[in-house]
């Protein structure tokens, strides 16, 4: 179903019951951190403690990670690769035209760790939050309800355009190959998806504007909210256990690991 | 009786150039009453829908003229979010109006826009989850309910704001006969609770007798209203030369008056029907109406042999559980059974869009695993229910052109000519130069069946060909479907519209759950209560009069095909082949 990949899981889990506006800072905190690390151990151990974290503290289990993030991880090793052979630095192995050299040893790994454990966290957030609970905790926060809503309705539309793609999809193929090669036809079929899938997500997303309309939506600049969410100080000890870890990391790549790698 | 909603001269435009949709249009709408919106295809019916909730004049530019006041207010003085306080809408797609993920929060985000207390929400949550029947389902996510259940929840979810009027349009569209049932049911429910109502709908026998008022329009202006008695008396026959589905119970009355029967009424339900035949003495105990006998005969050797088929998507849950079955060139199948009992993956297997893993399906003398898809698509061609979804390219010609490129068919000369030819075929000359999307509904069709006729296939499947359609269209559509079949080619229709198995199909198929549970001709069908219940299908109305003739020793027997038939069977004119 289009509707089951990564998508939000209530498992009663630590995560579940986390604030979702402290769960949506903790994403920023995290991705900033990465930003300042040097050193391809920072991102390791960042790396190992979300994946614990998701399994412990989110009962995720590593098939449904796997699942969700492979792509993600693959595209990090296709980076890192890209890394070793074309960063600058002294090389330490060549063959032919080939050249891997120093510098990309270190910032292949820094690369793969940024984008995994970046995208690992905010697959976190998602499966563990409730978007409508999101929505509720940025209204809280003070943000207009009109704005807080689009981040649902681009949620409710994925599995709608899932369904389109599949239908279009399965209408072309047995329409037959009208074009001489392959990738022409290729060519001329994406064109189309692009087209259908388009002009009916333009029909459909009028259809809900109108709706949301004939149902009230913007009728005061107040609404209620049946489920409410509640902050508790406790939801803080992950975002400020996550900034010591951070700020731990930095000190140990100032202190020793920088000049283990001669950075 | 109070005045809820109020059109006063109407008439609207989409713009200055364009030709009026709505003509001076004046009605009122009682408060509590059960009305009820019929009309052709392109009559003006959902725009005068867009008139009660707002949608006209303030989200659709065009020209308005005259008033629309609801509780006496005009709606070009308040804004749409003043109006859905008490006016609800129930879209044609009802799944496009969701605006959140689950359930629950669909049928409370209405009362939590109109700052209703929360307490007030819950209950009333509560309280439509139960009334609509899908209370197992209040935790779901929106985009795994059936079709039956998204109608549902839209009926909910506007019920939840507590509109005095609610404007239906076409709620049971897409729905097999269960699902439209219970959506029916639920309708008739809360015209007891004195809800006003606005239904458009072509699906008139369980509501014609209860509606308190029925609205009949035709190029945008108003041409008839009144309580449905009366005006079937008064314009039954003008109804029906518009091409507006009325109940065969209806086509007999009308039909009788055509004779020259007098009258008192038009019969709606199947006990008038027979009261009044009674009446005219048409149906004495021990009469035999004898129709023709319907033998099917198959020609030649089966196209497709499914033997014992087996599917499943994934997870352990077959779609397909063990379904056998033949199809012969030249004859019109139809598949019928509630959404889900499997109909569209056999439609997918048979196109190769699946391979069949478990039990044999032999396509046209070769084992389906061994078809690719493109190969397969010069045998067996299917038209999609929406067939936007089939377009690729920018015209009616190029896409006529395109299937015949397709077909290895590049001469310039030859491509002109079966282009002309198969644009002529299906009446679609005046188009050739349009964008296949800017078409209208019934031509969109016929571009569909167009484009999977051009590589001369030998099986044509074609999912609800009737779909949305008026009764005139259907005819039309209908005629096409019977040319294509006496060019040898075997038509296979997936429908939910048994009164069109009745009339056309000379074979008919019932699948349900995933198992095929009869194959045989559609009047034998009609007399297994039992499948007809376990596939959740219902016999038309002539069926059940049929059956009633025969408990008072009216013995009919043989193919009565329609309303047409029968009454040419009591009148003693023959039957029509």
């Amino acid at each position: 179903m289009a509707g089951d990949f990564l998508s939000f899981k209530e498992k009663g889990s630590v995560l579940n019951r986390i604030y979702p506006l402290v769960k949506m800072i903790w994403v920023l905190l995290i991705a900033v951190g990465l930003f300042l690390f040097k050193t391809p151990f920072s991102g390791g151990v960042m790396f190992v403690l979300i994946l614990t974290l998701s399994m412990a503290g989110g009962k995720i289990s590593p098939k449904e990670i796997l699942r969700s993030a492979l792509i993600v991880f693959g595209l990090g090793f296709l980076l890192m690769i890209f890394h070793f052979f074309f960063d600058p630095g002294e090389v330490v192995w060549s063959w032919y035209f080939l050249t891997i050299t120093d510098y990309g040893l270190i910032q292949g790994p820094i690369f793969f760790f940024r984008l995994s454990v970046i995208v690992l966290s905010s697959f976190l957030l998602i499966w563990t939050t409730d978007t409508r609970d999101l929505m509720t905790s940025f209204i809280k926060a003070g943000m207009p309800y009109r704005y807080a809503y689009t981040i649902f309705l681009a949620m409710r539309f994925l599995p709608l355009i899932q369904k389109e793609v599949d239908a279009v999809q399965s209408a072309h193929a047995i329409r037959g190959r009208a074009s001489g090669s392959g990738l022409s036809h290729r060519f001329k079929l994406w064109q189309r998806y692009v087209f259908t899938i388009l002009i009916n997500g333009i029909r459909k997303a009028e259809i809900t504007a109108d709706a949301l309309e004939c149902r009230a939506f913007g009728y005061k600049k107040q609404r209620t909210c049946v489920k409410d969410v509640t902050f508790r100080k406790r939801d803080l000890v992950l975002p400020i256990l996550t900034l010591l870890i951070l700020a731990g990391l930095i000190y140990m790549e100032h202190i020793r690991w920088i000049d283990i790698f001669g950075l | 009786m109070a005045v809820i909603a109020e059109l006063k001269n109407v008439s609207f435009q989409f713009d200055q150039d364009s030709p009026k949709v709505l003509n001076n249009l004046s009605l009122t709408l009682e408060t509590g009453s059960f009305n009820i919106l019929v009309g052709p295809g392109g009559s003006g019916k959902s725009t005068l829908c867009h008139m009660f909730n707002g949608r006209i004049p303030h989200l659709f530019n065009g020209v308005l003229d005259g008033e629309i006041l609801i509780e006496g207010t005009s709606t070009a003085d308040v804004e749409m979010k003043d109006i859905s306080c008490s006016v609800g809408s129930v879209f044609q797609d009802p799944e496009s109006m969701f605006a959140t993920l689950s359930v629950e929060d669909e049928i409370a985000f209405g009362p939590e826009n109109l700052l209703f207390s929360r307490e007030e929400i819950l209950e009333s949550v509560e309280s439509l989850l139960t009334l609509t029947g899908i209370n197992a389902y209040r935790h779901n996510l929106v985009w795994n309910l059936s079709g039956g259940q998204i109608q549902k929840l839209g009926l909910a979810a506007v019920l939840a704001m507590k509109p005095r009027l609610i404007i239906l349009d076409e709620p049971t569209a897409n729905l097999d006969p269960l699902a439209t049932k219970q959506v029916h049911e639920l309708i008739l429910k809360l015209k007891n609770e004195g809800i006003t109502i606005l239904l458009v709908t072509r699906e008139l026998d369980d509501f014609m007798a209860s509606a308190d008022n029925i609205l009949v329009l035709e190029k945008g202006s108003l041409i008839a209203s009144g309580e449905p008695y009366s005006l079937l008396m008064k314009h039954g026959l003008q109804m029906e030369q518009l091409g507006i589905w009325l109940p065969e119970t209806v086509e007999i009355g009308l039909a009788l008056i055509k004779a020259g029967y007098s009258l008192d009424r038009i019969p709606i339900t199947v006990d008038e029907t027979l009261a009044i035949l009674n009446k005219l003495e048409l149906c004495p105990e021990g009469r035999t109406l004898k129709g023709p006998e319907k033998v099917y005969s198959q020609h030649g050797s089966p196209l497709i042999q499914a033997e014992n088929v087996r599917f499943s998507y994934g997870g352990g849950i077959y779609a397909i559980k063990g379904i056998s079955l033949d199809i012969y060139p030249g004859e019109m199948l139809a598949i019928v059974g509630r959404n889900g009992a499997g109909k569209s993956t056999m439609a997918r297997l048979l196109i190769g869009l699946n391979k069949c893993k478990e039990g044999t399906l032999e396509l046209f003398g070769k084992n389906s695993r061994h078809w690719k898809v493109p190969n397969l698509s010069n045998h067996i061609s299917l038209v999609f229910q929406n067939p936007e979804h089939q377009f690729l390219t920018d015209s009616v010609a190029q896409e006529i052109e395109y299937s015949l490129q397709a077909q290895g068919v590049y001469d310039k000369d030859t491509l002109e000519k079966e282009r002309n030819r198969i644009l002529t075929m299906l009446n679609l000359e005046q188009e050739k130069d349009s964008h296949p999307f800017a078409l209208s509904a019934g031509n969109k069709r016929r571009l569909g069946v167009a484009t999977m006729l051009v590589g001369d296939p030998q099986v044509l499947i074609v999912d609800e060909p009737t779909y949305g359609q008026d009764k005139e269209m259907t005819g039309t559509l209908m005629k096409l479907m019977k040319e294509i079949q006496s060019r040898g080619i075997a038509v296979v229709m997936i429908s939910h519209d048994m009164r069109l198995v009745e009339e056309y199909a000379d074979r008919v198929v019932v699948f349900s759950e995933g198992q095929k549970h009869f194959d045989g001709i559609p009047t034998e069908l009609f007399n297994k209560a039992d499948i007809l219940e376990r596939a959740s299908l219902q016999p038309t109305l002539l069926f059940q009069l049929l059956k009633r003739l025969e408990e008072k020793k009216v013995n009919c027997t043989g193919h009565v095909p329609g309303s047409d038939a029968f009454l040419q069977l009591l009148l003693n004119k023959g039957m029509a082949s």
